[in-house]
C-alpha cells in the first residue's frame, strides 16, 4: 500500500464483509498536537477477543473458503502507523462492531502520504449503496477548526429511487467530497 | 457549495428519464476491492469506471465494489454482468484498459477477449 487512504480502503471492505450497515470514517488532522488521525467504526459482526489478536497477525484470515493463507490488511496497517511514531488501536464487540484507531504522527519523515482520499471515499459510497456512510474530516490549526460532514443516508433519502451510480449523482458525490476535502485541507497531506 | 436542494433537481431529471426508458439495470460491473486488488491499484480501476459512466451518462449500468475472489495473481479484477450471458471477468487492468472495456463491451456489447481471464460462474 502506497498510502494511507488504501489502508482506509482495504479497512472499509472489511467492515462491508463484516456485514455493516453503517461505517463511520474520521480523518482528524491536528497540526498543534502534531497527529493525523483515522477513526473508522462500524456496526458489523464484530470479533471476540481471540480473532481480534489473531486479526493482528499477517497469517490470520477469515477468507477461509479460498486457498489464501495470509491476511496482510490489517498488520500492515498497524506496521505504517507504529513506523510513523504512531500508534495503532482496534476494539471490537461481537454482535456489536468494531472500532479502529490509527494515529499517524504528521511530521514523522517515515508517515506515508493521506493520498487519494476522494477516489477512495467516492468509490467506497458508490460501490457499497447497502451500506451508509457517515463521513467527517476535520482540520485543526492553531487557530482554527473546519470540519466536513458527508452523510450518505440523508443523500439516499433524497434521491428515493434513484441509484448512487447515476452519473449525476457520481457527479455530485465527487465535488461535494472535494470541496470538503479542500476545505479540511487534506487534498495534500 | 453542493446541496441536498441539487439532488432534488438530480431525482426529477433521472425520474423522468427512467419513465421514458422502464429503469431497467442493463449491465452490472463488479471491481475486485481485496487487499491484493487494492495494492495493484483496484481503486484507479473503480474510480475509471465511474468517471466513464459520469462522461458517457450511462444511466442504465451498476458499479460494485467485492471483495477478493481468488485471483489474487491477476488484480485488478472486474467481472462484467448481463442478464442471460455469461458472466465475463477481465484481469489485469488498468484504468486505460477500463476505458476501452467501456467502450468496446460496456458500450456497444463487443467482449474485449485479449483482457478476459475467465468466463461464466
Amino acid at each position: 500500500m502506497q498510502d494511507i487512504s488504501l489502508h482506509l480502503l482495504d479497512v472499509i471492505e472489511n467492515s462491508v464483509r463484516a456485514g455493516a450497515k453503517q461505517i463511520k470514517v474520521r480523518v482528524i488532522q491536528n497540526g498543534p498536537d502534531n497527529y493525523l488521525r483515522l477513526i473508522i467504526e462500524d456496526d458489523g459482526c464484530g470479533m471476540d477477543s481471540q480473532t481480534l489478536e489473531m486479526a493482528q497477525n499477517p497469517f490470520y484470515t477469515t477468507k477461509e473458503e479460498r486457498e489464501k493463507k495470509v491476511g496482510l490488511g490489517i498488520p500492515l496497517f498497524k506496521q505504517n502507523a507504529e513506523a510513523s511514531g504512531g500508534a495503532f488501536k482496534i476494539a471490537s464487540e461481537p454482535g456489536f462492531g468494531t472500532v479502529m484507531t490509527v494515529d499517524f504522527q504528521l511530521d514523522h519523515i517515515d508517515r506515508m502520504p493521506l493520498g487519494n482520499l476522494k477516489d477512495t471515499l467516492l468509490g467506497a459510497v458508490v460501490g457499497h449503496p447497502e451500506v451508509d456512510f457517515y463521513l467527517n474530516l476535520i482540520y485543526q490549526s492553531g487557530c482554527c477548526k473546519q470540519s466536513f460532514l458527508f452523510d450518505t443516508a440523508a443523500i439516499k433519502e433524497e434521491l428515493g429511487d434513484i441509484p448512487l451510480t447515476y452519473p449525476d449523482v457520481i457527479e455530485y458525490i465527487d465535488q461535494s467530497l472535494y470541496e470538503g476535502i479542500l476545505n479540511t485541507r487534506m487534498e495534500d497531506v | 457549495m453542493k446541496t441536498l436542494a441539487d439532488l432534488k433537481k438530480i431525482r426529477e431529471k433521472a425520474q423522468e428519464e427512467m419513465k421514458l426508458r422502464g429503469g431497467n439495470v442493463r449491465m452490472k460491473i463488479v471491481v475486485g476491492m481485496g487487499t491484493s486488488g487494492i495494492a495493484m491499484g483496484a481503486r484507479e480501476v473503480m474510480k475509471t469506471f465511474l468517471e466513464e459512466i459520469s462522461n458517457r451518462s450511462l444511466t442504465d449500468v451498476l458499479v460494485t465494489q467485492t471483495g477478493e475472489k481468488g485471483l489474487s495473481s491477476m488484480e485488478p479484477v472486474v467481472d462484467v454482468i448481463e442478464d442471460g450471458k455469461d458472466k465475463i471477468t477481465y484481469g489485469n487492468m488498468s484504468p486505460e484498459k477500463v476505458k476501452k472495456v467501456v467502450v468496446e463491451h460496456i458500450v456497444n456489447g463487443r467482449i474485449v477477449s485479449e483482457y478476459v481471464v475467465a468466463t461464466g460462474n
